[in-house]
């Protein structure tokens, strides 16, 4: 991957590179809300208004899919969403590394979602009906077999949340990093600038072309992907913690 | 057609063993086109599973308007979750590809 891709102007030394721009992530999301904060008025205007709306779209999110008390869990899901949106288009400012860019960032947040949700099951109904609940309404022999597969099931989800946002993120990076590649110095624009003629004709063609087709497409699709990947996230995070609070509902209906 | 399409196969398989069978390092190579050829099938099974979902929340939506959002964002969701087959296929091609760590040889 080091033969493609650029590494970031700014690096700090001995530090990985999705660390240092976590902290940037975390350095840019305080200071917005601590300045749209310093100064709350009834009436919100500028940087406060904004925020206000970003955080209205969060809660009708979360009042679609999980109700009215889905609210109590507004900051983790807020939290997550934004980091996660902010990372995805930092990486698309060249120059700069995303963190979500990393399988360990990705891995963080998806464990921080796993643990969340089997605490906030575990805390709604105690531990012990919780995971009495994993066995499913099955008859007695077959209550090992689906715990099995419950568990596995439950242990698949981090790692599908982790390979989702790493793989497409990387995967655009990548695609960006090859189609960069054709069009650099070393490739059409090089052959355009040259000095043969045919060089000129078919580096130029070429490099307006994927030019236009980066800036065009490619680019807005990567700005799409990291809004998409961001609300996926959210949205699966939503779905794992009503499920584990209806678990709990509709266990306490059954006796 | 069917045998010369075997003997495609065959060349374009054993063409790599030929070319570094010598120095003993020829799992790379089978890497190189592992990735290649799994991330192909892949994407495009991933195209017809997505494609289906897409016709069919479509149809939907074109039917019942009034429930379009819920319905796009359940088709979302089961993009995603169809994506992220693809996406594990991804993530091998990439180990396959670019991790030094593995013993190759």
């Amino acid at each position: 991957m080091e033969a493609i891709e650029h590494p970031p102007i700014f690096r700090l030394p001995g530090i990985p590179d999705h660390v240092t721009y976590t902290w940037l992530v975390m350095v840019i999301l305080a200071a917005i809300t601590f300045a749209a904060s310093r100064n709350l008025q009834l009436v919100p205007r500028g940087l406060q208004n904004f925020l206000e709306v970003v955080l209205e779209q969060f809660m009708q999110m979360i009042d679609d899919v999980m109700g009215h008390e889905g609210r109590r869990y507004l900051p983790l899901l807020a939290t997550l969403g934004l980091f996660i949106l902010t990372g995805n288009l930092m990486s698309l400012v060249p120059g700069l590394a995303g963190p979500t860019g990393n399988l360990n960032t990705t891995a963080a947040c998806a464990i921080v979602v796993f643990v969340a949700y089997h605490g906030i099951g575990a805390r709604k109904q105690g531990v012990v009906a919780y995971l009495k609940h994993f066995a499913g309404p099955v008859p007695l022999p077959l209550k090992p077999l689906m715990f099995v597969i419950e568990l596995i099931s439950h242990l698949a989800r981090p790692l599908s949340l982790t390979l989702r946002l790493f793989g497409n993120m990387v995967g655009g990076h990548i695609l960006l990093g090859v189609i960069f590649l054709l069009m650099g110095l070393d490739g059409l624009i090089g052959w355009a600038l040259s000095g043969s003629v045919v060089g000129a004709v078919v580096g130029g063609i070429g490099g307006v072309v994927t030019i236009v087709f980066t800036v065009g497409f490619l680019y807005p699709l990567k700005i799409l992907v990291a809004f998409l990947q961001a609300f996926i996230f959210v949205m699966l995070t939503m779905l794992y913690i009503s499920g584990a609070i209806e678990e709990a509902e509709h266990h306490s209906e059954h006796h | 057609m069917r045998r010369s399409l075997i003997l495609v196969g065959v060349a374009v398989l054993a063409f790599p063993t030929a070319a570094h069978a010598a120095d003993g390092g020829w799992i790379a190579p089978f890497a190189v086109i592992a990735a290649g050829i799994g991330m192909a099938i892949a994407a495009g099974l991933c195209g017809l599973g997505q494609g289906r979902a897409v016709a069919s929340a479509v149809d939907a939506m074109a039917r019942q308007p009034g429930a379009a959002a819920r319905i796009q964002t359940a088709m979302i969701i089961g993009l995603a979750l169809i994506e992220s087959l693809a996406i594990y296929t991804l993530v091998i091609a990439l180990i396959l590809l670019f991790v030094k760590g593995i013993n190759f040889a």
